[in-house]
């Protein structure tokens, strides 16, 4: 967990390199270097907000020019037609910027990954074009030579290196908070895994919707401030790719998702480009274009997570590391809980004639011609282990992911704890009780254990503090308390299961689903597993699990279902329904099911 | 913590950096230095190359012929910079080239009106002189007391080209032209060029605007627009791009829906319509005719140049903006002259009170060198250009052009 103690260490950290900016800035001896530095510090700025929507949750957008140039043209536009000075005209900027980003999010957020970042860099190409058509093809802030202080004019260009670090500490230090709350884990959670995320109960559309509103924001202030700057706006020059890619080249080089990434890439590759150009610019020209092509192939090539990664992974793996078995826990972890948990009747051995916890009548799911359900029908008793089994592709997956809400059924009911509740949210029914795993497990690679499940932890918690204690619990649940602190990317395929149950554990889930949970594990690992799926049980959770290993199932469950083609064929206890032939056959064939008559087996 | 060594560490390197070069080179010659600031990369390149060979011949011939007298002989010195593609690269230029070169006079630039607007916002709090061949009006509606346009400004231009077209035309075919068809594209020379002829240019010159086309560079293909120029067949059209690649389309288009070699003349705005790669790209053939205003183009009494320039650059003419590149360095030369110092205040107020009739300087743009008070060229005129057996030659002004217009006759 990221502690106290690290996040106050990195506000007095971002107030110390303000300080150092401020302190340069006021030291070099021209104003040349001196423009340059308040470049720096916008651009920075820009890959900071850019940051807090692409670094954290993963949605990487090509098409923050948008609201760069939607914050220039406010005060531009704002200075020449209404007077206003851009004092005002940079916080009208912000809301110009906050609202495009609320619409632009809302339309686009329909779609994932390359098909996102796509359709983000059509929005400032397609502005551009608009304010061209409006006869905006060069906007000049007037010079006030009456009073230009209120018109944020100054002889002196360290005023506007000031100005920019305002607006650049401002962002670093809500991107930190961000960082550091359930909203920073949220979007960190989306980004490994968007679905994932949604079973865990985040609420994933909010959450993306306040990270791009806040990204705008923070993009448009420094834009408008660049025109400020420049005294003349033109569409290519703040709606142009090359605004975005800046946005997307600093912060790529500097170190993706986390906040010093922009402010050491801008730092490094502005002045550098820079300087090389004004040196040799006219004998070399366009060496800025070389110099951030060359940034982005050393970053390929070397430090694929940025240069601030690259520095911190070195220099934690000279010290030991941090997130080593061997380094003490630096927070305080409570001795194993004595876990009081809304026990059911442990141990799986409910009534057969209680009201079932889950109740699926009629379901059945379409997708175009292909019936991936059909008419299923299925209780799952409290307090029982329930196997799901079937072939490849019989639709126990598809199953999962219309109980949990990923799917609507295209007919059916789906009761749990007597309610209906098909229609729901991924994240409420996570809320009422229903908790899952993946069959291919996407862990949080560079956060702790603790952290990755912490993630699942906020869910029906209100502080922080409570999440935290949730996520001890699961750990303790699943065994892994002594991994708490290892780095999700070191554990074992059988770790990261365990990792995985204890994700779907921390929101104190009445049912989980697991979906192939023991996929890929050896024998000697699948005891272990087994034996907490057990446990999860005998504690009182109610467990229905996919497999297609039928011999550790016949091991585990109390009850099977099992299905071909979409349809329940067979349901019952196990050996009951291990021995019906129609099972058989949709394993083995129909040569299996009469030698399996022979032998008598 | 060594994570944050590092960072100070990282942030005092690029403070050193910079610190380092801060160190103005305090250079022991007491040459006179003048800057260039031009696009010499991204897409405006190539005009800014010819604005460098332009400006470099005048300074070679300057210090060839003596230097600067008043000063002893002192020699002039060129400090180029590049603008770049983007405002924000121009302006860096010329922050830093003021910075770095605190003896300078005086500079030109920087091609494209947007780059030169951003510029002189420097220049002007820095009190240098600033000589420009954009063709912005806003350049010199600022109230800025160190710049100096020396092309008719944007308006200016097309309010006289159309009525002096017309009057070809008229002289050529005996009737007045009635109906005219425009194609432009949006960058901001084109679209304000366009608007004053759509919002009434047009009309009173007794023209009809019948078509009326605008394109966002770079175009895909010209065939809308040329289809539009067919079905109404207006007596001449007016075309006003931006870039080469562009033209070739267009010009091509027309000639393929049989409207090119005169059937429908054509009448440009735009210097990249007399660049010498249009003649390789569209082919001689294709560009007979063509007419073009443009901000100045060699002519008569500029032999000499024009040969000193060819021989020094092998380009097959000299065009608007290799010339200008030559007249702003003799300007600034001659203001030195009168000044008698190298202060760049002094050499302003020197240009200010400036009217030339003779010298390189003059001879190189018709009309003399006289500013008024908001530093427009005086009484610009303006000068026309047409494509004849493979070359573009000046029709316009009367009494300085090279050869006579060539109205094509139907």
């Amino acid at each position: 967990m990221a502690s106290l103690s690290s996040y106050r260490r990195q506000q007095w950290l971002i107030v110390a390199v303000a300080l150092v900016y401020l302190t340069v800035a006021l030291l070099v001896p021209s104003s040349y270097y001196q423009l340059i530095i308040a470049q720096v510090v916008l651009w920075a700025t820009l890959g900071a907000a850019w940051n807090i929507l692409s670094g954290y949750s993963g949605l990487v957008s090509f098409g923050h020019a948008v609201f760069w140039g939607l914050g220039a043209y406010t005060v531009a536009l704002g200075m020449v037609f209404f007077n206003i000075s851009p004092w005002l005209g940079i916080p009208l900027g912000v809301v110009v910027g906050v609202t495009a980003a609320a619409i632009i999010g809302r339309i686009t957020f329909r779609l994932t990954g390359h098909y996102f970042a796509l359709a983000m860099l059509a929005y400032p190409l397609s502005i551009l074009y608009l304010f061209e058509w409006m006869g905006f093809q060069e906007v000049s802030l007037p010079i006030k030579r009456e009073n230009p202080v209120a018109y944020m004019q100054f002889q002196d260009p360290r005023v506007y290196c000031v100005l920019a670090l305002v607006l650049l500490t401002a962002c670093l230090f809500t991107a930190l908070r961000v960082e550091h709350s359930r909203f920073g884990m949220s979007l960190l959670a989306i980004k490994q895994n968007e679905r994932a995320a949604e079973a865990s109960g985040i609420n994933t559309l909010k959450w993306k919707m306040l990270a791009i509103m806040l990204s705008g924001g923070f993009a448009a202030a420094p834009g408008g401030l660049y025109a400020v700057l420049l005294l003349i706006v033109t569409p290519p020059s703040v709606f142009g790719v090359a605004v975005s890619s800046l946005a997307l080249i600093v912060t790529l080089f500097g170190g993706i998702g986390s906040i010093w990434g922009p402010v050491i890439g801008a730092s490094i590759l502005i002045p550098l480009a820079e300087v090389l150009h004004g040196e040799f610019g006219d004998k070399v020209p366009g060496i800025q274009g070389v110099v951030y092509g060359l940034a982005i192939i050393v970053t390929i090539l070397f430090a694929q997570q940025g240069v601030y990664w690259r520095v911190r992974d070195y220099l934690r793996g000279r010290r030991g590391g941090e997130l080593t078995e061997t380094a003490p826990a630096p927070e305080a972890e409570p001795a194993a809980p004595v876990i009081t948990l809304p026990v059911g009747k442990a141990g799986g051995k409910a009534s057969e004639n209680a009201e079932p916890m889950l109740q699926l009548s009629g379901v059945s799911r379409r997708f175009g011609g292909l019936l991936a359900l059909n008419e299923v029908a299925l209780n799952v008793q409290r307090g029982t282990i329930h196997g799901v089994i079937g072939p490849n592709g019989a639709g126990k997956t598809t199953l999962f992911n219309t109980i949990n809400g990923f799917l609507a059924p295209s007919a059916g009911s789906i009761r749990f704890e007597g309610r209906e509740v098909v229609g729901l949210r991924p994240d409420q029914l996570c809320k009422l009780g229903i908790g899952r795993t993946f069959q291919i497990v996407r862990p949080f690679a560079r956060m702790s254990v603790l952290q990755n499940i912490v993630v699942g932890s906020y869910v029906n918690t209100t502080s922080d503090a409570e999440a935290e204690q949730r996520a001890w619990e699961a750990i303790h649940r699943v065994g892994l308390t002594k991994e708490a602190h290892v780095a999700a990317g070191n554990l074992t395929t059988k770790q990261l299961r365990l990792m995985e149950l204890a994700r779907a554990l921390a929101p104190r889930p009445k049912l989980l689903l697991l979906d192939e949970t023991l996929a890929g594990l050896a024998e000697a690992e699948l005891d272990g597993i087994l034996s907490v799926v057990r446990q999860l049980c005998d504690q009182g959770v109610t467990i229905v699990i996919i497999e297609h290993t039928m011999q550790a199932m016949a091991r585990l469950a109390h009850h099977f279902t099992v299905l071909d083609h979409g349809s329940v064929i067979a349901d019952g206890a196990p050996q009951q329904v291990l021995n019906d032939p129609r099972v058989i056959e949709a394993y083995l064939g129909k040569r299996w099911v009469e030698r399996a008559a022979h032998t008598g087996t | 913590m060594k994570l944050h060594t590092v960072l100070l560490a990282g942030a005092a390197l690029a403070t050193g950096l910079i610190l380092s070069r801060a160190e103005p080179a305090w250079a022991q010659q007491k040459d006179v230095k003048a800057a260039l600031i031009a696009p010499l990369s991204g897409p405006w390149a190539r005009q800014g190359e010819l604005v460098r060979s332009g400006a470099e011949t005048a300074i070679e011939e300057i210090n060839e012929k003596g230097g600067i007298k008043a000063l002893g002989g002192a020699k002039m010195q060129l400090v180029i910079a590049d603008a770049g593609d983007t405002t924000e690269k121009a302006k860096n230029a010329a922050q830093r080239l003021l910075s770095q070169e605190p003896e300078l006079i005086g500079g030109a630039g920087a091609w494209l009106s947007s780059f030169t607007m951003a510029i002189t916002e420097v220049t002007e709090r820095a009190q240098l002189p600033w000589l420009t061949l954009s063709y912005s009006d806003q350049l010199t509606d600022r109230g800025f007391h160190y710049i100096f346009q020396l092309s008719p400004t944007a308006s200016r231009q097309s309010e006289l080209t159309l009525p002096t077209v017309v009057d070809f035309a008229e002289k050529a075919t005996g009737k007045r032209p009635k109906t005219v068809g425009m194609i432009s594209d949006n960058t901001a020379g084109a679209a304000s060029f366009a608007k004053w002829v759509r919002e009434g240019g047009a009309e009173k010159n007794g023209l009809k605007l019948v078509v009326d086309e605008v394109f966002t560079p770079p175009l895909a293909d010209a065939t809308a627009l040329i289809q539009r120029v067919r079905s109404t067949r207006p007596d001449f059209l007016l075309v006003i791009p931006s870039n080469v690649p562009d033209n070739k389309l267009l010009f091509e288009k027309m000639n393929e829906f049989r409207l090119g070699k005169g059937v429908v003349p054509v009448v440009g705005n735009s210097g990249s319509l007399g660049a010498p790669e249009l003649l390789k790209t569209v082919g001689k053939d294709l560009l007979e005719g063509l007419i073009v205003s443009v901000g100045t183009w060699s002519m008569k009494g500029q032999e000499e140049i024009v040969a000193r320039y060819k021989k020094r650059t092998n380009e097959p003419w000299m065009t608007q903006d290799s010339l200008m590149g030559y007249a702003e360095m003799w300007i600034l030369k001659e203001a030195v002259e009168r000044a008698g110092t190298a202060d760049r205040v002094k050499v302003a107020e020197e240009i200010r009170k400036m009217d030339l009739k003779d010298g390189p300087a003059a001879l190189s743009l018709p009309g003399g060198i006289k500013f008024d008070e908001k530093g427009r060229r005086v009484d610009a005129p303006l000068v026309l250009i047409q494509w004849q057996d493979g070359e573009p030659k000046s029709i316009a002004p009367a009494d300085r052009a090279n050869t006579k217009a060539n109205w094509p006759k139907k």
